[in-house]
């Protein structure tokens, strides 16, 4: 009786702090979403206008922020698989340094990873530079700096340490024993991957595309600095309903528009992954 | 008695040896497994068993050497493709997988029709009284039952050799008794032919036909247990499996005689010698009831204790410069002595191995 009541007392602080600043706010907002701006005053009639206004004036941005989110999610978690099953299974006692220097990239901040990748990829940058010293091109390329390329490799760069982590955390809980077994049982060394070591790094994998997907589609300093004209995404849409427009009931249907889109991206990539390896949902 | 083998080769090992950075784990060895064996590879931690069972499997090639495994050089077949599978030590199930999901597995690989899968899952899950336990998930299982997907997984293949890796070692003790039982009567039944690995000498006596000693990397003796009993090869066999005692002693001109006294003939190279006697094949009794004869080894000395272990009496003699430990019979058999008193003990000469010293 006494070690129940105990549970709940050290779940309370946590709780409560989670009530307040996260489930009230966004409730808030929830209800602000179905609100209207009549004359810069709040209406507070039920409407499901904002929604229908978010798909037909910012369906561009939101197809083109998700399409890029996407993007970055898919190859930042191919790329951090690639990387940890090499550390876990290839690289022997050298994997722990391979890791160190993965995370080492964290303590560059993120600004300063985005004008890392203004200095690589401008007008005079490195890789301009370099081109143009080997004689590969005469004038510098435009091409690289100001497009939804730059805002994938910068994203993508920031992101990949993060995403390592998980697949590798769960790739270690890999006894290597059933691998063994698997061999033994005539299983080829991919089917060994397919059966065996997938199945059981799912959630990693699920874990790192959920964070890099979550964390490209919400962000909205990267297409700033490094995206160009045409790369609105709705991060920084979102803030300007918020900020320049007054729209708050705009912009809080947008924010649960890409909530509900994040929701069914991850989920289907979920879904789609145990439709993959046969695994039960 | 565990079946006779008709003595057909299975498995022929030639001059196979293996080294890990430059040190031998396995030197050059000859070892043939027949049809139908049940052999133990007997030594302790370190001999190089577990590299030899490895080199069989496949997971290891050796440095020089062949493999042969019924009629077919198999010394570079990766263990995928030899016709033998594995019960590791730590079982190696399949952690996301049910029970029948983890002994199907080798079938499904091997693209077996569904119903044919599933009818052999069935007869296997029968062989190892998993009923019931199908659609567990393999992680909530007790070890024993852990060990017994582990062989069903194996055995489904119908291996031609089926290899254990210290299958028991992680059960405790009323657990191994009975999966020894289990093992005896599975091999009985399908009448495979099993390699197993240990350390338990115990284990080995009990469940093996044919064991093979290992010491150092190399196979010291092999033979049946009563062989490798009753008359070991060298010391440290005698020692390793079963109780014995060791007297030390000097032989010269066809006589040996012990530190401890007495002497005896003994046709053999002159030099330092050991003599092992079994401690039930030594004899106790007051020192006055003691008749000496040419045929026996005649000690005297001190009873140190007593332990009465119940099927038979265990003495703690000590001699000059040893003590012998003596198995009495139990019960009204038991020699009527006690702690501190002065007995003799004597033996046939019949019963013990004289082996030069190592």
């Amino acid at each position: 009786m006494i070690a129940q009541r105990g549970r709940y007392a050290l779940l309370a602080p946590s709780t409560a702090i989670f009530l307040l600043c996260f489930v009230a706010p966004l409730s808030y907002f929830l209800l602000l979403s179905f609100y209207r701006i009549v004359s810069y005053q709040i209406d507070t009639t039920i409407t499901g206008e904002n929604y229908i206004g978010v798909w037909r004036d910012y369906f561009q941005s939101i197809s083109f922020t998700f399409a890029i989110a996407l993007a970055v999610a898919l190859s930042v978690t191919a790329l951090a698989f690639g990387f940890a099953f090499y550390v876990r299974f290839k690289a022997g006692r050298f994997g722990i340094l391979l890791i160190f220097v993965a995370l080492v990239t964290l303590f560059g901040g993120y600004l300063t990873k985005i004008y890392v990748w203004k200095t690589i990829l401008g007008q005079t940058g490195i890789l301009n530079t370099a081109l143009m010293a080997l004689g590969v091109v005469d004038e510098p390329i435009g091409l690289f700096l100001y497009n939804p390329f730059a805002v994938i490799v910068t994203l993508g760069h920031y992101l990949m340490p993060l995403a390592i982590l998980p697949i590798y955390g769960s790739l270690r809980n890999i006894a290597d024993t059933p691998l063994r077994g698997a061999r033994d049982l005539g299983a080829s060394r991919w089917r060994v991957f397919f059966d065996i070591i997938l199945p059981q790094c799912r959630i990693g994998i699920v874990f790192s595309f959920a964070l890099s997907f979550l964390f490209a589609a919400g962000d909205y300093v990267t297409p700033l600095l490094v995206g160009g004209p045409y790369t609105s995404m709705l991060g920084v849409i979102i803030q300007l309903q918020f900020g320049m427009r007054f729209n708050a009931p705009m912009g809080a249907a947008m924010a649960f528009t890409a909530i509900g889109i994040c929701i069914l991206v991850i989920g289907s990539f979920d879904l789609l992954l145990r439709r993959i390896l046969k695994v039960p949902a | 008695m565990l079946g006779s083998t008709d003595q057909q080769p299975l498995v022929r090992l030639r001059g196979v040896c293996k080294k890990f950075g430059g040190v031998a784990a396995v030197h050059p060895l000859d070892l043939t497994i027949n049809r139908g064996d049940f052999l133990a590879i007997l030594g302790p931690s370190g001999c190089g068993k577990t590299t030899l069972l490895n080199i069989i499997s496949g997971f290891l090639f050796p440095d020089a050497g062949s493999i042969e495994i019924d009629g077919l050089d198999v010394t570079r077949v990766p263990p995928e493709r030899r016709e033998t599978n594995m019960v590791f030590q730590s079982y190696g199930l399949f952690p996301h997988m049910t029970v029948e999901q983890n002994i199907a597995y080798g079938l499904r690989v091997a693209g077996a029709p569904a119903d044919e899968c599933k009818r052999r899952v069935a007869e296997m899950v029968a062989l190892v009284h998993l009923d019931g336990l199908e659609r567990r998930n393999v992680a909530g299982l007790s070890g024993g039952q852990q060990q017994r997907v582990a062989l069903a997984r194996a055995l489904i293949m119908r291996p031609k050799v089926l290899l254990l890796d210290e299958p028991l070692a992680a059960l405790d003790l009323q657990l191994r008794k009975a999966m020894q039982i289990e093992l005896r009567r599975i091999h009985r039944s399908i009448g495979g032919t099993f390699v197993f690995v240990t350390h338990d000498q115990g284990e080995a006596m009990a469940l093996a036909n044919r064991i093979a000693v290992m010491q150092g990397g190399r196979i010291v003796q092999q033979g049946t247990p009563r062989e490798i009993y009753d008359a070991p090869s060298t010391r440290f066999v005698s020692t390793f499996i079963g109780d014995a005692n060791l007297l030390h002693g000097h032989a010269r001109d066809g006589r040996v005689t012990l530190a401890a006294g007495p002497s005896f003939p003994h046709a053999g190279v002159d030099g330092p010698v050991v003599s092992v006697v079994r401690p039930e094949q030594v004899q106790i009794g007051p020192s006055a009831a003691t008749g000496a004869a040419v045929d026996r080894v005649l000690l005297s000395g001190v009873v140190q204790d007593i332990i009465y272990v119940g099927t038979y009496v265990r003495f703690a003699v000590q001699v000059e410069g040893a003590e012998l430990i003596v198995h009495a019979g139990s019960g009204r058999a038991a020699p009527n002595v006690e702690i501190g008193d002065q007995v003799a003990v004597w033996w046939a000469v019949a019963d013990h191995l004289v082996l030069p010293e190592e």
